[in-house]
This record gives structure tokens, C-alpha cells and sequence, in this order.
């Protein structure tokens, strides 16, 4: 009376080509773990915070290494792990002391308090200045969020 | 004495009593059908949600009135939007649909009926009350640092939890030791369901715990990215495979290509899906390696998506010209192509550089779009197709509907995911090369608009199961088939 149909395999067997596919990919994926054991995790971007807008108003250089690490694209990913610079893309340690880049020793010159805010979120007045590749922040952070930032960096021996 | 079998003339007290109906029904596929109306209707509801949400990113859209009570306000914004249409998506029609597939497949599988039906059916109510309830709350009460998931108001996510918790305890009932010597399908959907109620008992008792005690927000923030992700991973992930290995074979009417794949498909999700949760955690205060570990899993989990494909495709054999109508198999066709797709782009994005050059932008989305609305919600299309007559007793009504539906969801999905995907990586690439934020956004309105017109088309398709729906049960030609548990005079296979 009841139905009970279990539905049949052709074979129980696993295949060759199976198990070697999967230890092939898990070969790889441990190929890669084993290559990226060492690093450090950005801070979570948590979910409706507009990360890091400093509660008295001034510029708080935590909140600036959170936000650094939240940037889409990641400063880290041109400007090197620790920030020290990676290939053609500058040093960011240092930047109390005015620019690296030889491109903006005039603007600095210009805008000596604020060249800094101003380069990174690409404002107008960075016009005319070749950004060698350096995306524009001012979409993703609040000028109070790019001087906590600015902040930050000033921090880097 | 002749009786007076005129019914014009029968007065009311001549007629036996009518049957009056329970208000929790107690039929053996009761809860099957329950479970597939509300997520047809969930169906509906989400992809509208789905369509604004797209939509709101073209023409920039908040607002804000009060309510009148408790100075609550009604909040429309674009993060309230978007978290709406996730839960609509995962909680409201993939999940009733999952339910639903349980409710159907679980009893054939053993040969007994769904044990403690009527609780399932109780159960059933609850998790749409609760589910309605909490997306309401996501429009009026305060978000905080959850992830949309684990958004809902506390007291609607208990209703979930104890939902699940109520169809888990049926599905355990009915299986009971003969899980063990069970079809692959009731393993994936156990573990699934063991997930779910687990995933969503966190979820409630982090809500609960925070009416108490403030919880730091990096803390709620990672558990809740974790469930989140988790959910799909181990829930929407699992009941889809168990979905697939049960409809492929009953709809060619042969057999499982092979039984050991079927078992390494089970054993490399089961080892990967919860760990693939870690890559969510990236936080300087969580060791680098478990983050790796996660996106190793992530891009892992290509395995049992390729075994799987492998495994039901060659169960196909002979019977391609299936693959051609609007069938169950042809549904089912097309979730596997897009299993396989989105576990390859998940994979891709989950390495670190990529997700450096485009995380956060609308590449997720995109992936998410072709998971949701094609993998899961076509394995979930090829178990409608192939339990609503069996659960109905009548056939699916021949026309165009059937045609709208598999069409327009497939080149909807297609379509929306790819221009997103597209979108994201052109969004990243401009932000690299330094582009003005003006001139971005210019640019990804070429991508955004076919994004909404393809998602509309997946709104369409929603519209079309669910008239398809109504006029099979409706108007729909009778067909018997058989109950299990119970004695058949025409079984005609389920």
C-alpha cells in the first residue's frame, strides 16, 4: 500500500577521474592557503556604519588606519602591505614631512594644510595633475573621514 | 414513499452537514502545498523588491515620515531596500520553496507521511507571519551593525528559528534510522535543515542576548556576516543539491549516474560549506589564517559543484530531447549551468586581490543574482514543476505561461547578473585608474539600466508561476498519482 520508491544508482562505484580531479583541486587550494598563511585581516567594514566618523569632530588617526583599510580599492593594494610603497607606487610613510611624489611638491606648495585631503579625494583643485593611476576617495569618504585618514598616515615613521 | 431527490427542493436540514475544514489542515501533502503557494507569492513579492531595488541606484530615491506611534518613523532607504529584498529572496521564496521540497520529497523518500504534519503546517504560518513581520521591521526599526539576515527585529527571527527548528524535527521524526540507508537527497537536505535552525537559533539568541546586554558591534557585525554567508553556503546550497539529485532522476525515469559521486559531491560540501563562512571574517581581530582558510573553501566548493554537474548530466543520458520543453529537466538544466557558473565566479572573487580590486562592488551583487535567482530558484522551478501536479492530482496547464516562466527567468537572471558583474568590474577599474566619482557613476548607468530591465523580466517570470498556479489549480486537467503512506488506486509514479 504504501510508495515507498527509492530512487536507484546505476553504480555505486566513484570513478577514477573523480577522485583525482578532487584531490587535484584540494591540492591547489592547499597550494594557495600554504601561500597566504601570513598577513593581517582588514577591520570589518560593519554593515550601515559609516566607518569611523570621530564622535568630537577632530581627526582621530584609528578611526584613519580602519577607513585606510576599508578603501575601495585598498591602499595596500598599490601602496604595499605597511604602506612602504611597491613598485611605482610611493611611500606613504613620511607624508608629515609633505609628498613624496615629485607631481605634487607644487600643489603641496600651494595647499600646505590641506594638499593631503585634497589629493585623496581628487578634488577640483587637484585638476591638471597627473594622478598616475591614484583613484579619486571623495566619493567613499566624508571630508571629516579623509582628515582622520590624513591623519593616520601623518602617524608613519 | 418516494424521496424527493429534487435539489431545487431540498431545504437546507435536508442536505448531510458540510465538512467543515480545519483551520491547520492535516492532508499528507498539505504542507507541500502550503510551503510552495508561499513561496510562489514570496516569489512575487521579491523580485518587485528585487526591481526597486536596482531601480533606486538609477534614480536616487529616501524618505522618512513619522508613524504616530512610539515615535517610530517609516525609513526608505537604499540599505533598507536592499535588505528587504534579500530576506524576500532567501527567507521568503527560497526558503518556503526549500521547505516545500522537504515537505514533498521527505515522505517518498521513506515511504510514511511527514510526521507531526499539522505542527509542520503551524509551522509553516509562523515562519511567514514572522517573515512578513520582520521585513516590515526593517523599514522602521534601527538596523544597527547586522548584515541583512540578521536584521529582522529579535522577535521575528524567534518565530523563524522556531519554525525551522518544528519542520527540522519533523524531517528527523520521519527519517528517522533510516537516514543512514537513505537517498543522497535526504542527506544534503538534513544537514541543510540542521544548519538552518542552528544558523537562525544564533541569530535569535544574539537578538535575544542584546535586549540585555550591549554586545559590541564588531562582535554582532562578524556573527552576523557569518550567518549570512553560512546560510547560503550550508541552507540554499544544500537543499538545492538534495533538490537536484532527487527531481534529475525521477524525470528522466532512470537512474543515478553513480552513487559514489553522488556521496563525494556530499562529503566535499558538507567539509567546505561551513568553513567557506570563514572568508566572511576579515577583521584585524580574527587570525589571517582562518579568513584564508574560508576563501580557500570558497573557491573549494567548485568541487561538489563540478561532481554534481558531472554526476546529474550523465544521469541525463538518452533523454536529452527533454532538455528542449518546459519541463522539469530543462529547469533543472539550467540550475545546474548556474551552479557551476556562480561557484566559479565565487571562487574567483573570493581570492584576495580580486575582492581588493572589487569587493563591495555591484560584482557581488551580480553573483549573488545568478546563485539566488539562478541556481537555487531553478532547482526550485524543477521541483515545482514536478511536485505541483503530484500534489494537486492535476496537470500543469499546456501554454505560453510555462514558456514566460522558464524564459524570462533564465535571460532575466542572465541578463541582470551579467550587467552587474560587468558593472563591478568596470567600477573597479575606474576607481584604480582615478576616475572622478561623477564620471563613475555616469558609466555604470550603462550597467545598471539593463541590470533593471533584466531583473524586471525576472519579476515577469515570478508573475507567470504564480498564474500558472492559479489556473492549474483552478481549471487544471485531474491526474492521479500516488500518497505515500497511503493506499493508491492509480498510482501513476511520484
Amino acid at each position: 500500500m504504501t510508495v515507498h520508491t527509492p530512487i536507484e544508482t546505476r553504480s555505486s562505484a566513484l570513478p577514477r577521474w573523480a577522485i583525482l580531479l578532487t584531490l587535484f583541486v584540494f591540492l591547489v587550494g592547499g597550494v594557495y592557503l600554504a601561500a597566504n598563511l601570513v598577513g593581517e585581516n582588514p577591520p570589518l567594514a560593519i554593515p550601515g556604519e559609516s566607518a569611523g566618523s570621530p564622535v568630537d569632530g577632530s581627526p582621530d588617526p584609528a578611526v584613519g588606519e580602519a577607513l585606510v583599510a576599508q578603501a575601495t580599492p585598498q591602499c595596500s593594494s598599490c601602496h604595499g602591505a605597511d604602506l612602504s610603497g611597491s613598485g611605482p607606487f610611493p611611500s606613504l610613510h613620511g607624508v608629515a614631512d609633505g609628498p613624496v611624489s615629485e607631481n605634487l611638491q607644487d600643489f603641496a606648495a600651494e595647499y600646505p594644510d590641506t594638499w593631503a585631503q585634497l589629493w585623496i579625494a581628487g578634488a577640483p583643485e587637484t585638476e591638471g595633475i597627473d594622478r598616475m593611476g591614484m583613484p579619486a576617495f571623495g566619493d567613499q569618504f566624508s571630508p571629516q573621514q579623509l582628515e582622520s585618514i590624513v591623519a593616520y598616515l601623518k602617524t608613519l615613521p | 414513499m418516494t424521496l424527493n431527490r429534487n435539489p431545487k427542493k431540498s431545504r437546507p436540514y435536508d442536505e448531510p452537514p458540510k465538512r467543515r475544514r480545519r483551520l491547520i489542515p492535516d492532508g499528507a501533502d498539505s504542507a507541500a502545498i502550503g510551503f510552495f503557494v508561499a513561496s510562489a507569492i514570496w516569489l512575487a513579492v521579491a523580485t518587485g523588491i528585487g526591481a526597486l531595488a536596482i531601480g533606486i541606484r538609477l534614480i536616487p530615491l529616501e524618505l522618512s515620515f513619522p508613524l504616530g506611534l512610539f515615535d517610530l518613523s517609516f525609513e526608505f532607504d537604499r540599505r533598507r531596500v536592499d535588505y528587504a529584498f534579500i530576506n524576500a529572496t532567501v527567507f521568503g521564496w527560497l526558503t518556503n520553496a526549500g521547505f516545500a521540497a522537504i515537505a514533498f520529497m521527505v515522505p517518498r523518500l521513506f515511504g510514511r507521511s511527514l510526521a507531526g504534519i499539522q505542527l509542520v503546517n503551524l509551522a509553516m504560518l509562523i515562519w511567514n507571519m514572522a517573515l512578513a513581520g520582520g521585513i516590515a521591521g526593517l523599514y522602521v526599526f534601527d538596523l544597527g551593525p547586522n548584515a541583512a539576515l540578521s536584521a529582522m527585529p529579535w522577535l521575528f527571527e524567534g518565530g523563524l528559528a522556531t519554525a525551522a527548528l518544528i519542520v527540522t524535527g519533523s524531517f528527523l521524526a520521519t527519517a528517522g534510522a533510516s537516514i543512514r540507508t537513505g537517498y543522497v537527497s535526504a542527506w544534503f537536505a538534513g544537514v541543510a535543515l540542521l544548519g538552518l535552525a542552528g544558523l537562525l537559533g544564533l541569530n535569535a539568541t544574539i537578538g535575544l542576548v542584546e535586549l540585555f546586554i550591549e554586545l559590541p558591534a564588531l562582535t554582532v557585525a562578524l556573527a552576523s556576516v557569518f550567518v549570512e554567508r553560512a546560510l547560503v553556503t550550508i541552507w540554499l546550497l544544500g537543499i538545492a543539491y538534495a533538490t537536484l539529485h532527487y527531481v534529475v532522476p525521477r524525470a528522466t525515469g532512470q537512474a543515478l549516474a553513480s552513487g559514489g559521486l553522488a556521496i563525494l559531491t556530499w562529503l566535499t560540501w558538507l567539509a567546505l560549506a561551513p568553513a567557506s563562512a570563514l572568508a566572511t571574517l576579515q577583521d584585524t581581530s580574527v587570525p589571517f589564517i582562518f579568513t584564508t582558510l574560508g576563501s580557500v573553501a570558497t573557491i573549494l566548493l567548485l568541487v561538489p559543484a563540478a561532481l554534481a554537474f558531472v554526476n546529474l548530466v550523465q544521469s541525463m543520458q538518452g533523454r536529452w530531447t527533454l532538455l528542449f520543453g518546459t519541463g522539469t529537466l530543462a529547469f533543472a538544466a539550467v540550475s545546474l549551468a548556474f551552479l557551476l557558473a556562480a561557484s566559479l565566479l565565487e571562487g574567483i572573487g573570493s581570492l584576495r586581490t580580486v575582492d581588493q580590486a572589487i569587493g563591495g562592488t555591484d560584482w557581488e551583487r551580480g553573483v549573488f543574482l545568478w546563485a539566488a535567482y539562478g541556481a537555487f530558484s531553478f532547482a526550485a522551478f524543477a521541483l515545482a514543476e514536478h511536485a505541483m501536479p503530484r500534489v494537486l492530482r492535476r496537470a500543469w496547464g499546456a501554454g505560453p505561461l510555462a514558456s514566460a516562466q522558464l524564459w524570462l527567468a533564465f535571460a532575466g537572471t542572465t541578463l541582470a547578473g551579467l550587467a552587474l558583474m560587468g558593472g563591478g568590474l568596470a567600477e573597479g577599474s575606474l576607481r584604480a585608474a582615478g576616475t572622478a566619482p561623477d564620471a563613475i557613476d555616469a558609466a555604470l548607468l550603462l550597467y545598471r539600466v539593463p541590470a533593471f530591465l533584466g531583473f524586471g523580466m525576472v519579476a515577469l517570470a515570478g508573475l507567470a508561476m504564480l498564474v500558472n498556479l492559479f489556473l492549474m489549480y483552478t481549471s487544471g486537467e485531474p491526474v492521479e498519482y500516488a500518497i505515500p503512506g497511503q493506499a493508491s488506486p492509480a498510482a501513476a509514479g511520484h
